[in-house]
């Protein structure tokens, strides 16, 4: 099953140009499934950076416009996009002229697979 | 003066024992409440100094607004990280690789985004009845009637569009 997954993710990374990665991880930042162009940052993955997007989502629900879901983050180089679906969390990096709404349309493929995923998780 | 009146005109209502269109059906949350349950509130504590409420009540009602007030505020220098450490992060991750392979009977389903669907035996749908000549006449006179008919549609107006109001 593992490796259908996989496939399914290597497939919608390959449907997006300039798409580099699409990790999903557990709050803590511990990838549980990604499929990885060889152009993605090594240092965009790590747990350290992906987990800050735990913190900043759950201080962000408090501003009273409602639960975060989303953050993007643009950079020179890069974008990053995270998506909240506590206890797991969609990574997706990409260049700076990748097509955000192309990523941000990827949400409803990529659904499917996390409801097998959330039993996975180790919740801490 | 009409708060008051209200008030008053209540009080005889309910010591009448009638129900009429001016008695309150919630009790006065006033007049009824006891000190503990307004125990939150500065402005009765500073109105009624004597009847201090019970401690432990106080309490709690303290470290509930204290928790809330946690829940509610965003501090910025507070959010520090707990990154794992190496040996924890690799664990769990192989963990997550062996409950992965296990599968543990969880299932993925993806709808299908496709609109054209597989048919078992495409012969059966080929080799069906095509649709007869009269139905297919009926089919083509009736459009063709019903088109006529939306053609012929036309707004007669007989009043003025512009009415005056006579307004005296």
């Amino acid at each position: 099953m593992a490796e259908e997954m996989k496939k399914y993710l290597k497939q919608l990374l390959s449907k997006v140009d300039n798409l580099l990665c699409i990790l999903i991880t557990d709050r803590d930042g511990v990838p549980i499934l990604k499929a990885v162009n060889e152009k993605c940052p090594e240092l965009a993955m790590r747990p350290n950076f992906l987990t800050t997007f735990a913190m900043a989502t759950d201080q962000s629900s408090k501003l009273g416009q409602g639960r975060n879901k989303t953050i993007i983050c643009m950079y020179s180089s890069y974008q990053v996009i995270q998506m909240n679906k506590l206890p797991l969390i969609l990574n997706f990096v990409a260049t700076a002229d990748c097509n955000t709404g192309h990523i941000l349309s990827l949400e409803p493929l990529i659904e499917p697979l996390l409801g097998g995923l959330k039993g996975a998780v180790i919740e801490s | 003066m009409g708060c008051c009146w209200g008030s008053c005109k209540e009080d005889s209502a309910s010591q009448g024992g009638d129900a009429s269109e001016r008695t309150h059906l919630l009790v006065d949350p006033v007049s009824n409440n006891t000190p503990a349950q307004r125990a939150n509130s500065d402005d009765f504590i500073s109105r009624y100094p004597n009847s201090v409420p019970k401690k432990t009540d106080e309490q709690s009602a303290l470290s509930r607004i204290l928790q809330e007030t946690a829940t509610n505020v965003i501090d910025v220098a507070a959010l520090d990280s707990h990154n794992l450490e190496q040996h924890e992060y690799k664990e769990r991750t192989k963990q997550y690789q062996q409950r992965l392979m296990q599968g543990s009977g969880q299932r993925w389903n993806l709808s299908s985004p496709s609109l054209l669907v597989d048919i078992p035996m495409p012969e059966k749908v080929l080799a069906a009845l095509p649709l007869s000549y009269a139905d297919m006449d009926l089919i083509s006179t009736t459009v063709l009637h019903a088109n006529m008919a939306l053609d012929e549609l036309k707004v007669e107006h007989k009043e003025d569009l512009v009415v005056p109001f006579r307004i005296p």
